[in-house]
């Protein structure tokens, strides 16, 4: 069980990258509309003007 | 059933007016518009390559407005004032655009600002009906932005710099910051958590023990101190103020259970807690969270008073020559110019010229004014006849109009809540919690000290208030949210508890039951020679008449002109002459005709036309005598009728009570099968008939639209404002209808019932739940864990049955149908 005390500290780790990642995603406004993202990729320039 | 086909408009989805549409052949196929104004918005869309929008979008698009002139946002003020210069020397600019709904309108006013000359990047936030330009100002000049957006068919508004907007969305980041630090917190911790329970069950190394406490406290620490400060706040502000809000228990089992472990992780004996803590603050923060962005949505939507006013004003200037500016640059005793259809910038007195003024948002009064020179014109008001010239009195703040939205918002204020007694009753609550703990404490301090702290602390967290602080915002938020997808937009949200118990209610006619707008029903031909009306020569006639009305009112600002504006009209139009009163006189195609009442258009004409009651007339003759009549009617709207059978059917008393003619009134009521309607009623009187029904013992819900109805609405015991309606309206009722329809004000009504049921499940649910866990809890037979295991699970069991609303019934959006679900 001793891999345990390597484990742990790692996860905690990864939690701080996970906290990061979701500090950073809220500055960016990118939780601000969810129904956008959904639909935008049916969305396309498929011709110019 | 299946769903009826009617023909609907290309562009904005509405049904085509009989008899009066548009036709174009776009890239190869034939599509049908309801008016003009919507073909151009069309055509101009798929010039510019964006037909994806058509392929994507929701069933309906706003319909065009009429094309504004935006110049005054071109000058030095209204750019210091609206856009901010960023480093880079790129300008940014917030706007305000009604009309978007769906995310195919986004993609295209993205792509259709980032064509623009100059423009770098446009950000849409539908929800927020806000879009953010960063642009090169010297290259792109506003105006061009604004008369772009009003191409493809959306209504902008600039955003002055700096408003209190950006403080509501940093409000709404810090919470969304707190739920997902409180979130991935309590993950963390409920991991470790079960590997601790696990390890007290089979046995831990002591060292391994002291790692999960450790790590546990390092993880609970952010939680605590970030995630639930508002808990921390909120408490401290209660007790300030003398009162025991719903916090000052939660910060108190927080703050104890967290001070608790703490101490037992340094010094390494009896229990922690880190698990109740975090997932105590997590849901807490999550049913906040939920209740405040619903909130906040709605709030969205309820855009200031400024924008009954016009963009821009005409300031003439001494030697003759007028400048646009903006309404706030006025200042007292400018001389301004009024044109015919536009609003007036400033209250103001009349220094030259005559008119006639809509003043109904203001008085309430639909007849329009008569001002003449010397007469004083307030703000907002709609000059309806010629141009005139006033001296500003008030700009700005000091306005009529200013001081009207400000006391609609005190008056909103002060309107008592049912929130006040749920604020009392969760006093009550939290006293009696918090005197329970300190007598157990008392009591095992005295008895068994080792065994005092956890009591209390079981006796804290077991005995969750969670059906009154989480469960109820919460589903008072879900309900909102249901309702914002079916349509209803609630702007409070206790408005759903008092909702749920009307049983009375008083529609207004105009722009509520009825469109409020004239639509035209039918051409009656007059000529001498006419043919008879089902000759087949009578529809080319008919038509040939409309085209030659429809061209001489494109001139005219008369409300009745926009009965005509769906139609094709002719534009060699010449020598127009606004008659005041009467009508509308000019030459088309080189012959004179007139245009207006019957006895302006072809006097001495012996004829009167055979018109309902809640019909009028627009007579058109040229010297032979009359030519043709346009019957216009406010057509009802389509789903009224079955709107009022369906809140008939759930027990509602339902009134119409209208400032129009008795008559209209009567004949709009009969079609709708109402046996109580009023008309040529005050505001005031209004009023006494919503107090009448008050008496009665009734709860009232108000439908209303226009600002005129704002003393009844706030008067009202649940107040709904339809869409069509002005902004002003919206903000003082509970409930906003969004778009054109009534329907969902009966889905609401279920809605509504529904959440109160819920709302009651939940509290029999506290009830038995703290009469059966506090006794434990305080006789010692419950550890904290066991506690927070058991609010958690309380917790979980009243939000997730506040969750069920969120559910909604397919067949109601499958069928797009307006009938009630009678057949089903």
């Amino acid at each position: 069980m001793n891999i345990l005390f390597l484990l742990i500290p790692l996860g905690l780790m990864v939690l701080a990258a996970m906290v990061a990642a979701f500090l950073w995603a809220v500055r960016r406004g990118q939780f601000e509309d969810m129904e956008q993202a959904a639909v935008r990729i049916l969305l396309d320039e498929d011709r110019a003007p | 059933m299946p769903p009826t086909e009617t023909p609907v408009c290309f562009h904005c989805g509405s049904a085509l007016p009989a008899g009066a549409t548009v036709m174009a052949t776009l890239e190869g196929e034939p599509r049908e518009f309801c008016c003009a104004g919507c073909e151009t918005a069309a055509r101009f869309i798929l010039a510019q390559g964006l037909g994806g929008y058509y392929a994507f979008r929701a069933p309906s698009a706003p319909a065009p407005g009429r094309a504004r002139d935006w110049s005054a946002f071109d000058r030095a003020e209204a750019r210091r004032r609206y856009t901010h210069l960023r480093a880079d020397g790129r300008s940014e600019v917030s706007l305000r655009v009604d009309g978007m709904h769906c995310a195919a309108c986004a993609w295209l006013i993205e792509r259709g600002l980032e064509r623009l000359p100059g423009a770098q990047a446009a950000h849409v936030d539908v929800t927020g009906a806000r879009v953010e330009l960063a642009y090169d100002a010297d290259r792109l000049p506003l105006s061009r932005v604004l008369a772009t957006l009003e191409q493809l068919g959306f209504q902008p508004r600039p955003l002055a710099f700096g408003n209190a907007d950006t403080g509501e969305d940093a409000q709404r980041r810090a919470a969304l910051r707190r739920l997902g630090i409180a979130g991935i917190g309590m993950m963390q911790v409920m991991t470790y958590a079960g590997s601790l329970y696990a390890g007290a069950w089979h046995g831990m190394s002591p060292a391994l023990e002291a790692l999960f406490r450790w790590v546990s406290l390092l993880v609970a620490t952010p939680v605590v101190t970030y995630a639930a400060a508002p808990f921390f706040l909120g408490a401290w502000r209660s007790l300030r103020a003398g009162t025991l809000g719903m916090d000052v228990p939660v910060a108190l089992s927080i703050a104890a259970a967290y001070a608790a472990s703490l101490w037992a992780t340094v010094t390494g004996t009896g229990t922690v807690y880190f698990d109740s803590v975090v997932m105590f603050t997590f849901f807490l923060t999550l049913g906040r969270f939920v209740e405040q962005s619903v909130r906040q949505r709605a709030g969205e939507r309820q855009e200031a008073v400024a924008r009954l006013l016009p963009e821009a004003a005409l300031r003439l200037l001494p030697d003759g020559g007028g400048e646009r500016v903006l309404p706030e640059e006025l200042a007292v005793g400018d001389l301004i110019r009024v044109r015919p259809g536009e609003r007036a910038p400033a209250d103001g007195e009349v220094v030259e010229g005559g008119s006639e003024f809509d003043e109904s948002l203001l008085t309430g009064e639909s007849a329009p004014r008569v001002k003449g020179a010397g007469a004083t014109v307030a703000a907002g008001t709609l000059n309806l006849r010629n141009a005139l010239d006033l001296r500003v009195t008030r700009s700005g703040q000091d306005t009529t109009l200013a001081a009207a939205a400000r006391l609609l918002a005190r008056a909103r204020a002060e309107r008592p809540g049912v929130a006040a007694t749920a604020d009392a009753v969760a006093t009550w609550f939290v006293g009696g919690v918090l005197l329970i703990a300190a007598a157990v404490g008392v009591y095992w301090s005295l008895v068994d000290t080792p065994r005092a702290f956890p009591a209390v602390l079981a006796v804290l967290v077991v005995t969750c208030p969670c059906a009154l602080s989480l469960a109820t915002p919460a589903a008072l938020a879900a309900a909102a949210d249901r309702l914002a997808h079916a349509g209803v937009w609630v702007v409070r949200g206790r408005a759903v508890e008092t909702l749920a118990r009307t049983d009375a209610a008083v529609f207004d006619k105009t722009g509520t039951l009825t469109r409020g707008t004239p639509r035209l029903v039918r051409v009656e031909l007059l000529a001498a020679d006419a043919p008879p009306a089902d000759a087949p020569d009578a529809e080319r006639q008919r038509q040939h008449w409309l085209a030659i009305a429809a061209g001489m009112e494109r001139r005219s600002e008369h409300p009745m002109a926009r009965a005509f504006a769906e139609a094709a009209a002719r534009d060699d139009v010449a020598h127009v002459r606004n008659v005041a009163g009467a009508g509308i006189a000019a030459t088309v195609g080189g012959r004179s005709y007139r245009l207006g009442r019957a006895e302006f258009a072809a006097p001495g004409a012996f004829w009167r036309p055979r018109v309902s009651d809640d019909e009028s007339l627009v007579v058109l003759g040229d010297a032979t005598g009359p030519l043709a009549a346009f019957v216009l009617t406010d057509a009802v709207r389509a789903d009224a009728a079955a709107t009022l059978r369906a809140l008939a059917r759930r027990g509602l008393r339902v009134e119409i009570a209208s400032g129009d003619r008795t008559e209209v009134v009567a004949a709009v009521a009969q079609r709708l099968g109402v046996d109580s309607a009023a008309g040529d009623l005050s505001p005031a009187e209004k009023l006494a008939t919503v107090r009448r029904l008050q008496r009665q013992g009734r709860v009232v819900t108000v439908i209303g639209d226009g600002v005129n109805d704002a003393p009844v609405l706030a008067g009202a015991d649940v107040s709904v404002a339809v869409g069509g309606g002005t902004d002003l309206a919206k903000v003082s009722a509970d409930l906003v209808l969004l778009g054109d329809r009534l329907e969902p004000l009966a889905d609401a009504v279920d809605v509504a019932r529904r959440t109160m049921r819920i709302v009651r499940e939940n509290l029999a649910w506290a009830v038995l739940y703290n009469a059966v866990a506090v006794p434990l809890a305080a006789s010692g037979h419950l550890a904290p864990w066991l506690a927070a295991l058991g609010m958690s699970a309380s917790s979980l069991l009243v939000v997730c049955n506040a969750l069920r609303l969120r559910a909604r019934p397919a067949a109601a959006f499958a069928s797009g149908c307006t009938t009630a679900p009678a057949v089903a």
